[in-house]
């Protein structure tokens, strides 16, 4: 669906797209994750047409490269800063926004009342945006990059600062998204919303992809090996062992056993096995 | 072009959610036209003279005598000329009116109780009825402090008798039933002016009076502002407009800052799109200043355009050119505030220059010079022409055109720079 290839881009002296490539299948959620500053935002702009790259190609499936109005009328995006009209409702920006998609008369009012219900805004329909929680603008930015109901959409971290509720309910309307066959492209730098979501991760640092794959593999190639936890005449022990299960019938049949537990990896570790420890500010 | 209107509407829509916005757009002009138009157009100082024309075409001493009272009245400002250039000047509205001493001015005052009294002329615009009436005024007190003069002074008052006695049975004495009362009457004056020499007399008779004025009507051509709120009225529509220019500029600052610019350009616009629906939304809200403003003047404020064609033209170049302001202001900064800043830090000294705040021909001539960078002074002028300055085509083609190819230049740097710092 989206094809980025060889992509260099920078900014002054500093690379923030280095030689990237990176293929998004038709229907999947692709999972961008990196540390601030790692060129996820650079990406998606590269992507969306927004940022021409330095070197490289980009292109859409079954449209081309992003930077024309025809293939943009295929592409949502959901910016990392709320990206709404504060003094206008939250009806008269989808509003609008459809109308520059060219949307019109019944089939915007249509596109409109569906988003203000696919994202539980329905009932505040009427109130300025600058009345809205938190998690209610994020739910309208999201609502905003699907109005023209986009095949790709481009979702930039899109669960800063919400409460979990909100959270939640943004989860359920990108598997929703899924579900009818859209393709979204996911930033983030919370792993646990790459795991739960994300068919394919793709962990960048530097302008660079570290690893790209679904998270069962990553965690099988960066994750380490499982930690058996062995509670045992009292005592614990942890060993790091490729195949928990042999060790611990080894375990057992040497000593009783009181109470056991796996560890396996989690993405974070694979995450900070992958960009190392040091503060990215 | 739907794209264009959408993006417009969402822009005066904005717009018009915000009150101080609306305020300063909308409502802030009207009061700065109705305002300065009261205070400019209450009663004149209590010192003010009228400016009059005089010709004496007697040139008698009564003559003269009279017009040395008018000048010593200080009340009239008095250029003494031609009546063929007096005529021009009250037409051309240099003067305020013109007064004639006709030949036989002086032999008429001469005259007590009959014959033709000494007459003079006001040529005067027939428009200007509360000017003429308070010359008129002014002239009766002159001629009444004249005949006064005459009777407080013995000698003169005895030869004005005599003078009167020896013409009574001429043909240009009185008619034949009033012949002997006059007669009778006169002869008992001469009698009262020699025994009682310091005595005053009143004046009075039943076919005389002291001054006869006649009015010649003169259609001035309109070469001045009908009333204060003339001069007020385009000075308010251009700080509506620079409230519609820095509005919208830093409108567009907004969109970049608030991230919304981002989603605008992600979606299928171009930038020319995107810039003409910026365009278009700042100047629909100009010409809906200048259309309120102009509505309101015309039915409550008597501001009569002296030609709808080119009020619509010089309403035009003025949109067009601070619609390039409004593009220019956008590139001042990139935040709200700094462009505000700078915005108005430009547009206040060349508001100032440009005869937004002290109308135009209130200005000493070194600052009319400088005014002349101000587009400010231009709008004003484009306004003013069409309203009162009776421009015609051919006049208001240069502030038009100045107005135009600074809107379209500003209009150009201010696009480039938004390239560049989107």
């Amino acid at each position: 669906m989206l094809t980025l290839r060889n992509v260099r881009k920078r900014f002054g002296n500093a690379v923030a797209v280095d030689d990237l490539t990176l293929e998004v299948r038709r229907g999947e959620i692709f999972g961008l994750l990196g540390p601030n500053g790692a060129g996820k935002t650079t990406t998606v702009h590269i992507a969306i047409g927004l940022l021409p790259p330095d070197e490289g190609t980009v292109a859409i499936e079954g449209f081309g490269p992003p930077g024309t109005p025809e293939v943009r009328r295929h592409l949502g995006i959901a910016p990392q800063s709320i990206s709404l009209y504060d003094t206008l409702t939250g009806e008269q920006n989808l509003r609008f926004l459809g109308s520059i998609y060219d949307l019109s008369g019944p089939r915007l009012a249509e596109r409109t009342d569906w988003a203000l219900d696919f994202v539980g805004l329905a009932d505040r329909r009427r109130d300025a945006v600058r009345t809205y929680s938190g998690g209610m603008k994020r739910r309208l930015n999201l609502a905003a990059a699907i109005i023209h109901d986009p095949d790709l959409i481009l979702l930039d971290e899109p669960t800063v600062g919400v409460d979990p509720q909100s959270r939640n309910s943004i989860f359920d309307n990108i598997l929703a998204l899924k579900g009818r066959g859209r393709t979204i492209v996911y930033t983030t730098h919370y792993m646990e919303e790459a795991e739960r979501l994300c068919d394919r991760v793709a962990i960048m640092d530097r302008g660079k992809i570290l690893a790209l794959d679904n998270v069962p593999a990553l965690l099988a190639a960066h994750g380490g090996s499982p930690t058996l936890v062995v509670e045992t005449e009292g005592t614990h022990l942890r060993i790091d062992t490729g195949n928990p299960l042999e060790e611990l019938n080894r375990l057992a049949a040497s000593r009783p056993i009181g109470d056991f537990r796996v560890e396996r990896a989690t993405l974070e570790q694979v995450f900070l096995n992958l960009t190392g420890k040091q503060l990215r500010d | 072009m739907r794209a264009i209107l959408a993006l417009a509407a969402k822009d005066l829509r904005i717009l018009l959610s915000i009150k101080a916005g609306v305020f300063f757009t909308f409502i802030w002009p009207f009061l700065v036209a109705i305002m300065f138009g009261v205070i400019f157009s209450g009663p004149s100082e209590p010192g003010s003279k009228i400016r009059i024309a005089l010709v004496d075409e007697d040139g008698s001493a009564p003559s003269k005598e009279f017009i040395e009272r008018l000048d010593k009245a200080g009340r009239f400002d008095i250029l003494r000329t031609s009546l063929e250039n007096a005529t021009a000047l009250v037409r051309r509205g240099d003067r305020t009116a013109a007064i004639v001493f006709p030949r036989g001015f002086g032999e008429a005052a001469g005259r007590m109780f009959y014959g033709a009294p000494p007459k003079v002329e006001i040529l005067i615009d027939p428009s200007r009825k509360a000017e003429s009436a308070m010359l008129e005024g002014l002239l009766f007190q002159q001629a009444a402090e004249g005949t006064q003069k005459i009777f407080a002074d013995r000698s003169a008052s005895r030869d004005m008798v005599r003078r009167a006695l020896n013409e009574l049975n001429s043909p240009a004495g009185p008619p034949a039933p009033q012949r002997e009362s006059i007669g009778r009457f006169l002869g008992d004056l001469d009698k009262l002016l020699q025994s009682e020499p310091q005595q005053q007399a009143g004046a009075g008779g039943p076919n005389w009076q002291p001054l006869v004025i006649e009015h010649k009507e003169i259609a001035r051509v309109r070469t001045g502002p009908h009333n204060a709120f003339d001069v007020t009225f385009p000075q308010g529509i251009v700080w509506g407009i620079i409230g519609c220019a820095m509005t919208f500029g830093i409108g567009i600052v907004s969109e970049r800052t608030h991230g919304t610019l981002t989603r605008l350009q992600c979606a299928p616009l171009t930038r020319s799109q995107l810039l003409a629906g910026k365009a278009l939304a700042c100047f629909a809200s100009i010409a809906v200043v200048e259309i309120g403003l102009f509505v309101v003047g015309r039915i409550f404020f008597n501001v009569r355009p002296t030609s709808v064609g080119l009020l619509a033209l010089a309403c035009f170049a003025v949109s067009v050119a601070f619609v390039g302001i409004m593009m220019l202001v956008s590139s001042l900064g990139k935040t709200e505030q700094a462009a505000a800043g700078a915005g108005w830090a430009a547009m206040l000294p060349l508001s100032m220059i440009g005869g937004g705040m002290v109308p135009l021909f209130a200005m000493p001539p070194w600052m009319q010079t400088v005014s002349q960078i101000s587009p400010v002074k231009w709008s004003i002028l484009a306004l003013e022409g069409a309203i009162w300055r009776g421009f015609d085509l051919r006049e208001m083609f240069l502030p038009c055109a100045i107005l135009t190819v600074f809107g379209i230049a500003c209009f150009l740097v201010g696009t480039r720079t938004f390239r560049s710092q989107s």
